[in-house]
This record gives structure tokens, sequence and C-alpha cells, in this order.
């Protein structure tokens, strides 16, 4: 690799574009100009007050050629699966009004608009229907000297389509940057089960924003192992009546790691049904944010929308923020949300030790069936076990654990 | 087998037990009864080894050895087996999963080698089936759902696997209609045997004419107050404590 010009993320970002479609310069240009009178996100950024990005801010890195993301599953009958670059130059009109749809991105999402240089489009038409998932692989720059990647993926499923998106965030090394934006739009009963595991060693930042028709349905599963320092936002816009997205995710923070998940839910639509569940296990002297917006529109009637946070602290001196909110404008909803924070059930613990088995497999045990609820909602059976896999790797005695299960 | 000297137990700092004497020997069954509060669940938690109740004095020797000093786990892997009043719903942990854990950890600790997947679930079908307990409850989550007659069933059920030397059962029998009662007692009785023992607690006589006791003792306010044959529970039945207590000026 080339010696590359290092520089700040806001230094990095060019004052004009001269390549490219003039749609795609255009938003290029509106990220830019946002990212220069709003900055990178500090402390006193409220959504990013317990995301410490401060030094990754002030840090140069060299934007890292040619590493997007890659597809590692066959690409299934009936689904096309394109390099956003060379779509953007052979017929860059597919691509009008598909990026960016939720509006002018700000902070670390209006960098990536900016500076994306590649990505992929997956695109199941109407009515296709995939069983089989479609793999998608970040690996995360491997340089030695301070990288950064900004993957781009779109995603569009036509009326009644249904996929199966597995990403995985993986390598990267310590100080390497990836900051990641995933787009996904469902047309009318559209159905995306979307699976993502983040372990990579790397610096992450990524987003995913799904816009919702008629009748579709998201469901995603996130199951983060860790990470130096990882925000991670979904957004769900519940654009069309009866959409209902589904947000599950499962977190395991050791040593000094910081993870951070967000996710917000606007039900613009009646009649649309969200739920959140995400469980988290906390060791170590790490931390682990939780925060959750649900947004209930006005003309949003008969929106249910749940949420639930529950965490396992298992040390002294882990730290845990945990902020589920609701924001409701309509008056005819069914809403609920909570958030926890505890130790492991010392009945429970007793119980499994008083029949024989060793405390710290009978630790190990609960601490699994904690988080594996999560994993257990994945209907695809090998992902589900590819991710229950992932947990075991993580977790002590995660051998055993298998052995008994 | 079981020999308890003077045992005085706290918890909070709180006298719950106040010197209980008890000698249990291999191959006896032993009931103790006793009015709500007395102290009957804190003495099987003190056996079993349950975190929070601390021994003031005196002593239990379990085969020789002093209980007290052993972890839980430990004492299981040695042959000791409570029965919970209140068993707890682990959801997330399968039944047959964690007893299988459990046994293998008891047959490691005895030197054996671990039951393959096979042995295991045929083990498992003769005992589920001895205490009547559906197939579908064994694969569950620990208690998760269950009824309380179902919650006890599987108590016995996990008690038949594991095949304890010393089994404390804290009112196994609540909560069980006529049927089940004597399905568990059935459960109990096979288990019985000359190098076994057992130590029952129950509120009602009726379970003591399936499981026939050789001692019944009578414990109020953290003590044994009498100690008697089978008779003493069928006399307790009709009058109750308040004779015991007048006797024992309580
Ligand atoms: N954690 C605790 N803190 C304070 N007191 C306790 C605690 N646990 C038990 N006790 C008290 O100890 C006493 C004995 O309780 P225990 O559960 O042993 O009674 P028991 O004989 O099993 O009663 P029951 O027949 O109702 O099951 C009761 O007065 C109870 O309130
Ligand atoms: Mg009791």
């Amino acid at each position: 690799m080339t010696e590359a010009n290092r520089q700040t993320l806001i230094a990095s970002v060019p004052d004009s574009f001269d390549t490219g479609p003039d749609w795609l310069r255009t938003l290029r240009a509106r990220a830019a100009k946002t990212l220069r009178q709003q900055g990178l996100p500090s402390k006193r950024t409220e959504a990013w007050r317990f995301t410490p990005v401060r030094s990754l801010v002030n840090s140069e890195f060299a934007q890292n050629d040619g590493e997007g993301p890659s597809l590692v599953s066959a690409v299934p009958a009936g689904v096309t699966v394109r390099g956003l670059t060379e779509v953007l130059q052979s017929q860059p009109e597919l691509l009008r009004g598909r990026l960016d749809f939720g509006g002018a991105p700000t902070h670390f999402a209006a960098l990536n608009t900016a500076m994306f240089r590649d990505g992929l489009w997956i695109d199941v038409p109407a009515g296709t229907i995939v069983e089989a998932p479609i793999e998608i692989s970040h690996v995360g720059p491997s340089s030695s000297e301070p990288r950064v990647a900004y993957p781009r993926v779109l995603v569009t499923a036509g009326e009644g389509a249904e996929l199966t998106l597995i990403e995985t965030y993986a390598g990267g090394r310590a100080g390497q940057l990836s900051n990641s934006v995933v787009e996904a739009e469902l047309g009318r009963n559209a159905k995306m089960s979307h699976v993502r595991v983040h372990e990579s060693a790397g610096l992450q930042i990524g987003r995913v924003d799904v816009r919702q028709d008629a009748d579709s349905a998201y469901r995603s599963t996130v199951v983060t192992l860790g990470g130096a320092l990882l925000r991670f936002d979904v957004r769900c816009l519940l654009q069309g009546k009866g959409a209902e997205c589904q947000l599950d995710g499962a977190y395991l923070t050791d040593g000094d790691d910081h993870v951070d998940h967000h996710t917000l839910v606007e039900h613009e639509a009646p009649e649309c049904r969200s739920a959140q569940t995400y469980r988290g296990i906390v060791s170590g002297k790490s931390t682990a944010v939780f925060d959750g917006i649900v947004i209930v529109h006005r003309d949003a009637q008969k929106t249910e929308a749940h949420q639930e946070n529950r965490n396992l602290l298992l040390s002294d001196t882990a730290t845990i923020h945990t902020k589920p909110h609701l924001e409701i404008d309509a008056d005819d909803v069914i809403c609920s949300h909570g958030a926890t924070v505890g130790a492991l059930d010392q009945d429970q613990l007793f119980y499994l030790r008083a029949r024989g088995v060793p405390e710290d497999f009978a630790l190990a045990m609960l601490t699994y069936a904690f988080v594996e609820s999560i994993v257990d909602r994945v209907s695809h059976e090998p992902t589900r076990s590819r991710m229950r896999e992932a947990l075991l790797s993580r977790i002590p005695y995660g051998d055993e654990i298998r052995e008994v299960t | 087998m079981l020999k308890i000297q003077d045992l005085h137990v706290e918890v909070d700092g709180k006298p719950i037990l106040k010197g209980i004497n008890l000698d249990i020997e291999a191959g006896q069954v032993h009931a103790i009864m006793g009015p709500n509060g007395s102290g009957k669940s804190t003495l099987a938690y003190v056996l079993a080894g349950r975190e929070g109740y601390e021994v003031t004095k005196g002593s239990v020797l379990y085969k020789g050895q002093d209980l007290m000093d052993m972890t839980p786990e430990l004492r299981a892997a040695e042959g000791v087996f409570l029965g919970f009043q209140y068993p707890v719903a682990i959801p997330g942990v399968s039944n047959i999963y964690f007893l299988k854990a459990a046994l293998n950890a008891l047959r490691k600790h005895r030197g054996e080698e671990p039951l393959d997947a096979i042995d295991f679930m045929k083990l498992s079908k003769k005992k589920a089936a001895l205490v009547q307990l559906p197939d579908e409850l064994t694969k569950r989550s620990v208690n998760d759902g269950f009824s309380g007659g179902e919650k006890k069933r599987n108590e016995i059920y996990q008690m038949a696997m594991l095949e304890p030397s010393l089994a404390v059962l804290d009112e196994t029998d609540s909560g069980l209609d006529i049927d089940a009662l004597k399905v568990v007692a059935q459960g109990v009785n096979g288990l019985r045997g000359p190098d076994r023992a057992m130590l029952v607690i129950t509120h009602y006589q009726r379970l003591l004419d399936y499981i026939v006791p050789d001692v019944v003792h009578v414990l109020i306010n953290g003590q044994i107050v009498r100690t008697g044959d089978k008779n003493l529970a069928k006399r307790l039945e009709k009058e109750g404590y308040s004779e015991v207590r007048d006797a024992a000026q309580l």
C-alpha cells in the first residue's frame, strides 16, 4: 500500500466534489457543508454524550483504499448484488433518491456520505423470496498506520420481497476506524431479517437506516462481542400503515471496551408495531450504553411500541448507561418501556450449585442464558447457530455449555 | 450419616435455629414437622449450603466430614440433595441439559466417566417415567412455567437422576393432589436403601402414610422439642402443636 496522506477526519473532507452523478455531488456537498458547520460530535452533543469520540475526532487517519464490504455468500437467484461505484458510473439514475433517503445526515453519517468510495447495492426485486442468507463481510483496515474505511451498503427490497442479510464486522486492528452506513428500503409487504455481528478489534461507528412501506417487516439482531469503541445506531422509519420492526441486540463487554447502541424508531403511519429488546453483559472496566427512542407521530394511531433493555453488571468497575424513552403525540397507542441493571439471580445460582454444578460453570450458564434468548429469535437455523457460536466463543465454559445445550 | 450437634444459626443477625441436635443413620427416614416459621427450611438450606446463614455454634458432620466447610456443589457431589420448598424458575437453562451437567459433575467427583448423550437420555426417560413427569417438561427451561405440582415432581425426578445418599425434602408434598402425592412417594421410596438416608419436612401426616418414617421430630421456634415414632405425627395431626408447645413450655 502506498504511503497515504494522514489527516484528521474533518480536514479530510474536500471543499468540492467533481466526480459522480450530479445528484451524488449535491449529496456529498450537503454533507460536507453540514460537517463544516457542525463539526463532529463532542461530549456536549446530546446524542453523543456517553460516546468518547474526542480522541478519534482529533486523530489523523489515512483513507483506506479499495477495501469495501465484500460479498461472501452466493448471490441467490433473482437477487442482484452490484458494486456502488460501478452502478454510479454506468447507471447512476437507478440510485437517484435512494441514498440518504432519511434526510440530511449529520456527524459520522455525513462523513460517510461525503467520503465513501465504494460499497454494495443489494437489490431484491418485487415478489422475490430468498431463503438463503446473503452475507457480506466488512474486514476493517489492517494497515499498521491508522486508516479509516467508509463502508456503504444499500438494500432495496421490492413489494413482497423477502431476504436475510448477514453482516459481519471483523478484523480491524486497534486504532483503525470503520465508519459504515447501511440503508435499507422495504417496499409494501417486504420482509428483511438483518443480522449483524460486531467482533472487530478496531474502532467502529455504524449506522443502519431503514425506510419501511406498508405492512413491511424489518427484524434486526445485532450481536456485539466487545469493541474498543463501538457506536451503533439503528433507525427505522415506519412510513406505511401496518409496518413493523423488531430490533434485538446482545452485547458482551469486558476489559476497557466501550460499546454504545442507539435505536430510533419513528412511527409515522398508523397501526405499526415496534419492539426492541437489548440485553447486555457488562464486565471488567467496560462501559455499555443503550439509548433507545421511540417517537409516535400524531397520525400514528393504533401504534404498538415496546422497548426493553436489560443488563447484567458483572463487575464493580463496569458502567452502564441506559435510557429507553418514548415521545408520544398520538392518543390511541400501546407503549411500554423499561430498563434494568442487575446482578445474576442468587437463588438461581444456588439452585444450580445445590444440584452439583460448579459455581463458575453455573455463572456461565446463567450468563449465557441471559443473552442467548436474543439470538433464539433469529429464525434461520444455520444463522442462529452461528450466532450462538459467536456468543459461546466469548463466554467462559463455552465448550461445556455447547456440550450441554 | 448425618450428625447435627447443638446447631445455632442466625440470619441477618437474627437467631433462627437455637441448638438443633439430630442424628440420622444410614437407611433411616426422619420426618420434621413444625409450625410455619419454626426454622424447617432454614435447617434444609443450611444443610445444602445456601449463603446468608451464619452458623454461630455447633457442628454438622456428614459421613464424618464437616459439612459446613463445603461449597454447595461439593455437598451435592458428596451426595447431599435438597428438594426445594419453592423451586426457582431459570428461563433459558434447559432442565435436562443442566441436569446432565450436574450429573456429570457428580460422576467426575466420584472418578467416573461422564454419561454420553444416549445413556443419559435413556436414564432420563426411565426416571421421568417413574415420577410421571412428561417428557416435554424435562426439556423445558428449569421450572419455567411449571405448575406447583409439576415443580415438585421435577424435584423428585432430579433426585432420582442424581441418586443422593442424603435427601432433604422440604415440603415436597405441598401443593400435590393425592395421585401426585402417591407418585412422589413412590419416587422417594424407590430411593430408600441401606446406604441412604432422608430428612422429610412436611406439614401433613398424610405424606407419612406413604413415606413411613423411622423417626419424627417436632421443630418449634428453632428447637427440636419432641422426638418420637410415626405415631407422633398422627397425634400432631389430631391435636395440633399446642400440647407439645405446653409440654416444652414455649
Ligand atoms: N433472610 C431472612 N431474614 C430474616 N428472617 C428470615 C430470613 N429468612 C428466614 N427468616 C425467618 O426465619 C424464620 C424461619 O423461617 P423458615 O423458612 O425456616 O420457616 P419454616 O419452618 O420453613 O416455615 P414454613 O412452614 O412456613 O415453610 C421465619 O421467622 C422467617 O421469617
Ligand atoms: Mg419452609
